[in-house]
């Protein structure tokens, strides 16, 4: 390389201008988006984190069951049977205001869960429960993003997710321990 | 938060009337009233570096469009970060460092640089601002026909006087490697120069 050229070119760098105005004023932009009220970033994060989370634990746990315990489940018990359907009651729910058919779904579930529970090996059953808190936990946090955004149209529907995740969660425990369940349905 | 109004940076503050050019004292004191979300303060804060940033981020893509993309998402992004500016650098470094980021970002994610040299091609029929003239002109399109590593580091280190250490920071490489690409770009603007029959 030419030495005198070279030299040449970074003293001839240095002076280039370092400041250049902009052919128009930024500014107006940039003070609508700093104006615009922020969207909290954590919560749809968590929100969406806790959905995977829930959605994974609850099918893994589900697969585990169906293949683990199995020969552990020997007893039949004929009783009330709750059909979930994928679209269980949730189109029209929001935010503290489930409908009322889900309320009566979650309770008859519920209830049943204790007894259905006892049934499963203390493995298999402390499975279940650390994936029920999973779902709740998730639950909740979207609940509390709720609070801060509550036309969220996403969190709502992560929320009826959520409820719809633990209801089938529960169901499926029951129908396990009465065999009404095979891989080929998970 | 208060409705944003554009004041012109002259009347924005009494000091501002008595000063042509604001004193360290007040970039404190609109950082501090920026950081407590004062609005007007942050535009204090713009108009005073924006040519600054502005020029960097045009060196750097080589495009007024980008650059001014690039600018706005810096300062908008400085806003957002406001709080974490403790006064370890100065608040123009620290802005820089942000425009750059911006800069690399824009690259990465929208993987512009082939369309960059696309467009570097078409703005021989729209220039660039005659912010230089004569050879420097000559220069500063050459180095706009740099490859993309060649030239930041050229950016940065040549026109803006950041030590090969702070450069390797801002682009997150080694302090070595920016030394290399000072070199290489060295070279190709020799070349390129040379052969457009520029002397010394």
């Amino acid at each position: 390389m030419n030495e005198k050229l070279d030299d040449a070119l970074m003293t001839a760098a240095s002076k280039l201008s370092t400041e250049i105005s902009p052919e128009r004023d930024l500014w107006p932009e940039i003070a609508s988006a700093i104006n615009r009220p922020q969207r909290s970033r954590w919560m749809p994060m968590l929100a969406q984190a806790a959905a995977v989370v829930l959605l994974v634990g609850a099918s893994s746990m589900v697969t585990y069951l169906v293949v683990k315990n199995d020969q552990a489940i020997n007893e039949y018990e004929p009783s009330f049977q709750v059909t979930i359907t994928p679209d269980l009651l949730f189109e029209q729910a929001t935010y503290g205001n489930l409908g009322e058919d889900y309320k009566q779904a979650y309770g008859v579930v519920t209830s049943r869960l204790e007894r259905e529970l006892e049934k499963l090996s203390p493995e298999a059953r402390a499975d279940v429960e650390r994936n029920l808190v999973v779902i709740r936990q998730a639950m909740g946090d979207i609940n509390q993003a709720l609070v801060k955004e509550p036309d969220n149209a996403l969190l709502q529907e992560l929320l009826a997710e959520a409820y719809r995740e633990e209801l089938v969660l529960m169901n499926r425990v029951g129908n396990l321990t009465r065999r009404l369940m095979s891989r080929q349905d998970i | 938060m208060e409705a944003l109004l554009t004041v012109p940076l002259s009347d924005y503050s009494p000091q501002m009337v008595s000063l042509n050019k604001p004193g360290l004292t007040d970039e404190a004191d609109w950082i501090a009233r920026a950081q407590r979300s004062d609005a007007k303060a942050f535009e204090a804060l713009y108009r005073l570096h924006v040519d600054r940033v502005y020029g960097l981020c045009l060196r750097m893509t080589g495009n007024v469009s980008e650059a001014e993309d690039c600018t706005q998402e810096a300062f908008i992004q400085a806003w957002n970060k406001l709080e974490l500016f403790r006064g370890d650098s100065a608040f123009g470094t620290w802005l820089h460092r942000i425009a750059v980021n911006s800069v690399l970002g824009r690259m990465r994610k929208s993987k512009r640089e082939q369309d960059r040299i696309q467009v570097a091609a078409e703005t021989i029929l729209s220039p660039l601002p005659a912010a230089d003239t004569g050879e420097l002109q000559d220069l500063a399109d050459a180095i706009d026909r740099l490859p993309a590593g060649a030239r930041h580091v050229f950016v940065l280190h040549a026109v803006y006087g950041y030590s090969h250490e702070e450069t390797g920071n801002m682009l997150d490489i080694a302090a070595g490697t920016s030394k290399a690409q000072l070199h290489r770009a060295r070279r190709l603007l020799a070349q390129q120069l040379q052969e457009q029959g520029f002397e010394v």
